[in-house]
């Protein structure tokens, strides 16, 4: 037990339970039994592999226009889904739309992840006014109405692609802040943390190598589930015309599409669907990885 | 706990001025001039019209003295000029929080108990189809976007079904009629976007009490009650749900804000003469004191629901009655 | 056609119109009910004395009088003024007003509230030129008010149209008070057929029928509701439903489709005569790539203006192919068309050294997406053909847009200009020299400069001959053509629809911008 870091999985294994395997292959047994679970893992991957090819492979601009506006689907061989108001692809659209709209949601729930675990870690682990202190921080986010908050934050500077990220990441950080102090509180007296800070482990040290990876589980579950809120809150922004007209993504095409849809379904349909097929993935894997993490709950 | 109040509302009171200060520096760091804003509004003006509209608004002042300004005047309940409408900002505002509290409230009221009861009819029977259905229900509201939802209702049920009217909050024509008329005719245009607004909160809390009912089903004094030979409404209502309230008052105040987001795309999408709907206007207009004073009477709505939620946390759990912060 | 018969009246040594319909009302269109005018735009304020736009404009005729209104041929009815005359070297014009208006607040209206109106107007609308040549406005008597110009100005009558000259109380708005912003302008008393109940900002105006107006026997409704709703498709909907009964300014040809194919009502092309909306391509030529014509003429060759009117427009709108709106008596019909043709465009590239391609901006208003957005999509698509790369900047807001525009930080944008009746009022500000004014927007913000140009519109401005005014305007426009500051694409499909029972509905040439005093409802709804 000279380091603290590298025996803190013995500890994890020591302290959580008096079974042989780690509770993280008890999760993965778990999460593998989950038929939800892994209804969504499938089409989540699929989703990835489809965006992958609309990025890298499809050589198609998705912007041409290629034939009459307002083509209904089925009618044309070479345009299956239709096209749009301006008589682009719809096909080429969702292909090349994925990519930005994954990637807005990843990189804002990493945004929220990276504040959120931060000043909740910080708050945490130290107590005291420091806590107090970024608390109240908090609780001056957390009453903004987010929404309302990301609108006011894109347009009084520019609606671009990374500042729609920036502003998902900075309105929805709060509750992970919240989450990670309250496992930090719970972390930081145990026996094991005692013991690193004993045998004079540095603070940073003990906050991100021996506490955090035992904090991992709720994370990842959260971390999961603002991936889906935050691709939702991308739709939302450009539903209401604040989306980035140089950016192919799902929402973009829900919004320029809306005024449309009386006369035209199509164009607002396929990339509702999916948006709702993806944030319904994300929140199967969510919830399965809840069950895997908390035992507890497995039977309900 | 009169003490604990009176402690709540002043917390209540902290929290909010540094929200209006963050809101401040925020709204001040953005690029550009509100000046600019102004006269462009107007259709242009001269340099020497902009700098009467910089002191009319105040606008020539240093910043600190400007947010000092508008502290005290905020005191007074004065929440300045509006720039594109040109009437005092706490007017506007008067005219259209009703409408957003209502439909806030109504959606809450539809979520939960609709929710509720769903939840509790699953947890009676947890391997039935129906408790399947609404674990599968609950992550389908949740991921489906809103204003999706809503424009989907409004072309079934406005238009392929004319049974409900597709938007505003009362017939245009009925400005002057009875208060009877009236209200059922308010109540007639609040079903859809308070359904809609629901459904997503609707899934939570069916989930919530569906978890928590199976928790308090199993659970020894429930047991005692059934053995004794309490019926099964009064074993479900009376003691169960007691216990399954707390984390749905819980769950409730955290929606708050969330609920109040949701409003924005509902309103926007029914036409609903809200907040919602005041603050698009403001924001596509550069409107800075709209939009701070939007700000702040929504953030005064979050810090009053959790006070509320707390206050009812309290009653509900007599455990935590005594305790303290 | 009926507008040279305006101008030349202008000429006249006395025009003065006999009281015709107006004044007696029409016994078979019936009196009563509530009309409910539906609007996606906010406005400010309803006082068009010092706000432009069409939101303001609808609800302030309504509210206002004005000394004159006109008929569907372009000519000048009495109104407030019951009779006026043009002296002979068109210098002054006389009005002699009608002696039973009064205000709604019961004040009778007299020549002091003309003169400090028109006054106010010109010291505070965008439009400078409307009265620019006015020096002062004498009033010898309470009824008679005599307008002194500096020069001849043929647009004068035109521009005492309700939707330009709304007729204020002087004891009311004349308090000192900056115009502008003046709280009267939220509440306003005027002396038209329907008077302010409530103005919800955002929402709805409500207007109700002044018992008192001056014309006896009208108007013919009880009420008229202006309501703002935003989302075209609920608006849609509640026209088909009846909840709203007029929706006028419709520019998106789904919509259009849509109402044609409801049963329950009207749908016409008529009541826009006067706004003639263009919508174009701005250059800013200033900007170094596209100070060269070439490079400009390259982009109109590129642009296929029978796309977006057959195509993206559905046939809605119509072709304008010069800066003078084409059903204007003043449209020159031999201007360039710069019909499609990439070859040449690629060649003028190539001329103007930009053979390889170059990269632009181009900018849009937010709001009417098929004029602006989905043409700013597609000039992204179509130039990319001849090696120029667009990039699309959405502006959130419009301000954002008009800054960029009106501070010169762009180089192309989308925008949609009104041609406002007569050239002198709408046209002019677009193209003078001495209208390239830093931070206004729709002023001459391409700040394009032609001393000839400059010459012939000043001429064209105080011309009082017809016949002699279109030469120069026709000159105007083959020069503007051939320098391009702008790249005029169609004229705005505007259509109203209204209720099958509404009678009367506005088809004149300034549409649901004039007084409304004369609907009815042929039979309760």
């Amino acid at each position: 037990m000279t380091d603290p870091a590298t025996s803190a999985p013995d500890l994890l294994q020591g302290t959580g339970s008096a079974e042989a395997q780690s509770p993280l292959r008890e999760a993965w047994r778990m999460f593998r039994r989950n038929i939800p679970a892994l209804v969504g893992t499938a089409i989540l991957f699929v989703i990835i592999i489809v965006t992958i090819y609309g990025s890298f492979l499809y050589t198609g601009d998705p912007y041409d226009i290629v034939w009459a506006p307002h083509e209904p689907p089925g009618v044309t061989p070479e345009f299956p889904l239709g096209t749009d108001y301006l008589g682009r692809d719809l096909i080429a659209g969702l292909l090349v739309g994925g990519g930005p709209t994954l990637v807005v949601g990843a990189s804002a729930a990493a945004l929220t992840m990276l504040i959120g675990v931060s000043i909740g870690a910080t708050s945490g682990y130290f107590g005291g006014w420091i806590d107090n202190l970024l608390m109240r921080f908090t609780e001056f986010f957390q009453v903004l109405p987010a929404l309302l908050f990301a609108m006011v934050l894109v347009t009084l500077f520019s609606p671009s692609l990374t500042m729609i990220a920036i502003a998902i990441g900075v309105v929805s950080w709060p509750q992970t802040a919240r989450l990670t102090r309250a496992e930090f509180l719970k972390i930081k007296n145990l026996e094991y943390v005692t013991a690193a800070r004993a045998i004079g482990a540095k603070n940073g040290r003990i906050m991100w190598r021996v506490i955090l990876p035992n904090a991992l589980p709720p994370l990842i579950v959260s971390a999961t589930l603002t991936v889906g809120v935050a691709i939702l809150f991308e739709a939302g922004l450009s539903f209401l015309g604040l989306g980035d007209p140089n950016t192919m993504s799902w929402g973009l095409m829900i919004g320029s599409n809306r005024e449309y849809i009386l006369q035209a379904w199509w164009p607002v349909t396929f990339p509702g669907l999916a948006i709702f097929l993806t944030v319904f993935a994300v929140s199967l894997i969510g919830d399965g990885l809840n069950d895997a993490f908390n035992p507890k709950l497995r039977e309900r | 706990m009169t003490a604990y109040i009176i402690r709540r509302i002043f917390y209540g009171i902290l929290l909010m001025a540094g929200v209006v200060v963050l809101n401040f520096f925020l709204i001040r760091l953005a690029p550009g001039d509100p000046a600019e804003v102004i006269a462009g509004e107007m259709g242009g003006a001269t340099k020497e019209m902009m700098d009467s509209i910089r002191a009319t608004y105040g606008l020539d002042k240093p910043v600190l003295t400007q947010l000092w300004i508008y502290l005290s005047n905020m005191l007074q309940g004065d929440l300045g000029q509006s720039y594109f409408f040109n009437r005092p900002v706490t007017e506007l505002i008067g005219l259209r929080i009703w409408p957003t509290i209502l439909l806030v409230i109504a959606a809450q009221v539809l979520a939960v108990t609709i929710g509720v009861a769903m939840g509790v009819f699953a947890a009676r029977k947890p391997n039935s189809i129906l408790s399947g259905f609404v674990t599968v229900f609950a992550t389908i509201g949740y991921a489906v976007p809103v204003f999706w939802m809503g424009i989907m209702l409004v072309i079934l049920l406005a238009s392929i079904f004319p049974v409900f009217p597709v938007q505003g909050m009362l017939d245009a024509r009925l400005h002057s009629a009875d208060w009877l008329t009236k209200t059922i005719d308010i109540l007639y245009h609040l079903a859809l976007p308070a359904f809609t607004l629901a459904i997503i909160y609707l899934a939570i809390y069916a989930r919530l009490a569906r978890a928590s009912m199976l928790d308090v089903l199993g659970a020894d004094y429930v047991r005692t009650a059934r053995a004794k030979g309490a019926s099964e409404g009064s074993v479900l209502f009376k003691h169960a749900l007691r216990n399954a309230a707390l984390p749905i008052i819980t769950v409730a105040g955290l929606q708050f804000g969330g609920l109040i987001s949701g409003a924005l795309l509902v309103e926007t999408v029914f036409n609903w003469p809200g907040m919602g709907t005041l603050a698009f206007d403001a924001i596509l207009r550069r409107d800075y004191t709209t939009i701070l004073g939007v700000l702040f009477f929504a953030s005064l709505m979050v810090v009053i629901a959790n006070l509320i939620t707390d206050l009812s946390y309290r009653l509900a759990d007599p455990r935590i009655r005594t305790g303290g912060a | 056609m009926s507008f040279h018969t305006l101008l030349r009246g202008a000429a006249a040594v006395a025009l003065s119109a006999a009281i015709s319909a107006p004044a007696l009302a029409d016994d078979h269109e019936k009196s009563g009910g509530t009309l409910v005018i539906a609007s996606t735009q906010v406005p400010r304020h309803l006082n068009g004395a010092v706000q432009s736009g069409t939101a303001t404009a609808v609800p302030s005729t309504q509210i206002f009088a004005s000394p004159l209104r006109y008929d569907e041929n372009w000519q000048p009815q009495p109104y407030l003024a019951k009779t006026w005359e043009v002296s002979d070297d068109g210098l002054s014009v006389t009005l002699n007003l009608v002696d039973n208006a009064t205000f709604h607040d019961g004040t009778p209206v007299t020549s002091e509230d003309v003169a400090f109106s028109i006054m106010t107007v010109k010291a505070n609308h965008p439009f400078t030129s409307m009265f620019d040549p006015v020096e002062k406005i004498d009033t010898p008597d309470p009824h008679t008010a005599i307008i002194r110009l500096s020069k001849p100005h043929p647009a004068l009558l035109l521009a005492l149209s309700p939707a330009l000259a709304p007729i204020m109380p002087k004891h009311v708005y004349g308090d000192g008070q900056d115009a502008k912003s003046h709280p009267a302008n939220s509440a306003p008393v005027g002396s038209g057929p329907f008077k302010l109940v409530s103005f919800t900002q955002g929402e709805s105006v409500v207007l109700a029928k002044n018992e008192n107006f001056f014309l006896e026997g009208y108007p013919k409704l009880d009420e008229i509701i202006i309501r703002v709703i935003k989302d075209t498709n609920s608006l849609l909907i509640a026209l088909e439903n009846g909840e709203v009964d007029m929706y006028p300014f419709i520019a998106s040809s789904t919509e259009i489709g849509r109402v044609e194919k409801a049963d329950n009502l009207t749908v016409t092309r008529e009541g826009y005569a006067a706004v003639g909306a263009i919508n174009w391509l701005a250059f800013n030529t200033k900007s170094e790539k596209l100070s060269d014509p070439k490079v400009r003429q390259a982009i109109a060759y590129a642009v296929d203006r029978n796309f977006i009117v057959k195509a993206l427009h559905r046939g809605f709108s119509s072709p304008q192919r010069g800066p003078i709106i084409e059903s204007s008596p003043f449209f020159h019909d031999g201007v360039e068309a710069y019909n499609v043709d990439l070859d040449k465009a690629k060649a003028l590239m190539a001329e103007a050294g930009f053979g390889d391609g170059m990269d632009l901006t181009v900018d849009y208003i937010p709001g009417p997406a098929e004029q602006q957005k989905n043409i700013a999509e597609y000039l992204k698509s179509q130039l990319k053909k001849i090696g120029i790369n667009v990039e699309v900047r959405a502006a959130p807001d419009f301000p954002t847009w008009a800054k960029r525009i009106s501070t010169y930080d762009f180089e192309l944008t989308m925008d949609i200009v009104f041609n406002w009746g007569d050239p002198v009022i709408g046209v002019h500000r677009s193209y003078l020299c001495s209208n390239i004014r830093e931070g206004v927007i729709w002023s001459n913000t391409q700040q394009y400069c032609n001393e000839k140009v400059d010459e012939i519109l000043s001429a064209a401005a105080v011309e009082l001959d017809q016949d002699k005014r279109k030469a120069l305007y026709a000159e105007f426009q083959t020069i503007v053509a051939g320098d391009l500051p702008l790249y005029w694409i169609n004229s705005l499909p505007y259509h109203t629809a209204h209720n099958k029972k509404l009678g009367n509905a506005p088809t004149g040439i300034w549409g649901a911008m004039h007084p409304l005093d004369r609907v009815y409802w042929k039979e309760t709804k």
